[in-house]
């Protein structure tokens, strides 16, 4: 009698604490949606008429797709460094190799503020370092004066911090490849190309799509990289969707677009978690 | 380096290759900190100077007397709350889903599952967090952030000290309860002192959830003295506009707990994020 429900009583408080705060507000989110906003207050019951005054926004369309640009961007050359990483480190053997994957993890422990700020004095600023450097080697480079340079700094900031997430995680996935499967290999004369692309690639397919949909989501819902490095500009060019969210919500005090659009962004972001867990593989 | 009398080639290089990845990792910290310490001439002076130059902790003066301590030990604050509530909750709530049978118990442990990415949806999330917990009147309190931050980082610290208790023998804890200790005895003397590592991988996420979060941090409290460090970092981006000197500071004094932590605890990091890639 007294073990039935002790196993609910040890879970209760998490449970309580991740519903109310993690699952609830997402639905009073979309309930306070459906309402006309004024300062803040829901006033009359409008139905999808916010939804239908954020879609008819003309700056909604481009925003979204500069987003896509920019994490199909990020995610592909964060893995592509992250795989070659991986299988650089996979020959390696003790201090080296342990050494390598805390060193290139350590961007991804930095706060995104931090990172971003750094970034902005090394690229942006006038006298930051990193120009000099470019500019010791012929390269103009000032990201704040074209959208496509802007739009690099952003990758690359973005690339530099996760790289070290994806490694991680390819590294154990090639950790566990039999050796056989390369030996046999290697017995029937398969090239190092073959091999990485009849083996390896196949044998790390759980990890990518892992990687691809933590790094996605993480992407889409980082608001301080975009923020700090470039706010948006020049212009609109790295105005992305996380940044318009937030600005439009705290510092246009738009709520009226806001809400909808974040709960758009909800179901979206919960289309990638389910994604997750069916490829995590989760047992209770 | 392991004690060889000789090095060859191909461990040459991969020496090197190592220090160049070493390099891009932390060069925009290490040209952070040097830039923090330079006087505000010296900063001006193009091309950048790596050395040769007079050093001064004037900028750091210049966030003591605006108010950085307070922001510091406000978030100092919010993460051993955050990480003590997390550990305390997360270990019970692990020990709950590993050792005992109940109704639900799946549904409950993948929702636990789909709030660890879930969580990593910050922009999406702060609006209709902001929104409920404005109606609750919960904002703006010295207890709004540390809840929030347990809340994100909750779900991963069950998940990894699952993992941990998953491995402690059953037969432990029930000759345990035999001799009388009490279930959650039993977790406190038995279970606990066996599954460390991995309430010091969760205390880590959940330090670093806390310590870095920017975004809920940024609209859930108003008053000053509430405001943790990495909303204040930005604040400075405003105030100080192109004073390098005072920012970069700032980001430096921010990494220091980050770093610390990390040299102790790195190695139950990559642990604990690899445990997600092998499942499955």
């Amino acid at each position: 009698m007294r073990s039935r429900f002790l196993g609910p009583l040890f879970v209760a408080p998490a449970m309580a604490l991740i519903l109310l705060l993690l699952m609830m507000p997402a639905a009073y989110g979309f309930y306070y949606s459906l309402f006309r906003i004024r300062f803040l207050q829901m006033t009359e019951f409008i139905g999808f008429g916010n939804y239908q005054r954020l879609f008819s926004d003309p700056d909604l369309v481009p925003i979204v797709l500069r987003t896509l640009v920019f994490t199909a961007s990020t995610v592909t050359l964060t893995l592509v460094v992250a795989m070659l990483l991986a299988l650089w480190i996979d020959r390696q053997t003790g201090f080296l190799a342990f050494s390598a994957q805390i060193v290139v993890i350590l961007p991804w422990v930095i706060s995104a503020v931090v990172a971003a700020l750094l970034f902005r004095w090394v690229f942006v600023s006038e006298i930051g370092i990193g120009r000099y450097l470019f500019s010791l080697v012929g390269v103009h480079f000032d990201p704040l004066s074209s959208a496509t340079s802007a739009m690099i700094l952003l990758i690359i900031v973005s690339a530099w911090r996760t790289v070290g997430y994806g490694l991680v995680l390819l590294l154990a996935g090639l950790k566990g490849i039999p050796t056989e499967y390369f030996e046999a290999a290697r017995v029937d004369g398969a090239s190092g190309v073959q091999i990485f692309r009849f083996i390896t690639l196949p044998m790390l397919k759980t990890p990518l799509l892992i990687a691809t949909v933590v790094l996605t989501l993480s992407y889409i819902n980082n608001v301080e990289t975009p923020l700090v490095t470039t706010a948006g500009g020049p212009g609109q060019a790295t105005n992305i969707l996380p940044l318009d969210l937030y600005s439009r919500a705290f510092a246009q005090y738009d709520f009226a677009t806001a809400i909808p659009l974040a709960i758009c962004m909800f179901v979206g972001n919960i289309l990638l978690v389910l994604g997750y867990v069916r490829l995590v593989g989760w047992r209770a | 380096m392991p004690d060889r009398p000789r090095l060859g080639t191909a461990r040459w290089i991969a020496l090197i290759f190592f220090l160049v990845l070493t390099a891009i990792s932390v060069a925009p910290l290490v040209w952070g900190f040097l830039t923090s310490l330079k006087t505000p001439q010296d900063l001006l002076t193009y091309p950048p100077q790596l050395f040769g130059y007079e050093l001064t902790l004037q900028h750091y003066q210049r966030l003591v007397d605006s108010g950085f301590i307070q922001a510091l030990r406000v978030s100092a604050l919010y993460a051993a709350a955050t990480v003590v509530l997390g550990l305390v909750l997360g270990s019970v709530a692990a020990y709950g889903f590993d050792r005992y049978e109940f109704r639900f118990k799946r549904f409950f442990f993948l929702l636990v599952v789909s709030s660890i990415p879930l969580s990593i949806g910050a922009a999406a999330l702060v609006i209709p967090n902001y929104l409920y917990l404005t109606t609750l009147g919960l904002t703006n309190s010295w207890y709004t952030l540390p809840i929030v931050y347990t809340a994100y980082n909750l779900p991963m610290a069950i998940w990894i000290i699952k993992g941990s208790i998953e491995g402690i023998p059953r037969e432990l804890d029930e000759a345990a309860l035999l001799d009388g200790a009490s279930p959650l005895g039993v977790l406190w003397r038995i279970v606990i002192p066996l599954c460390r590592p991995a309430l010091g991988a969760a205390g880590m996420f959940l330090f670093i959830g806390a310590w870095n979060n920017f975004v809920s941090s940024s609209v859930m409290v108003d008053s000053g003295h509430l405001r943790p460090v990495q909303v204040a970092i930005y604040q400075y981006i405003g105030y100080f506009g192109r004073e390098w000197g005072p920012l970069t500071a700032s980001a430096s004094v921010a990494i220091i707990p980050i770093i610390i932590v990390f040299a102790f605890l790195g190695r139950f990091l990559v642990s604990g994020l690899s445990q997600g890639a092998v499942k499955g």
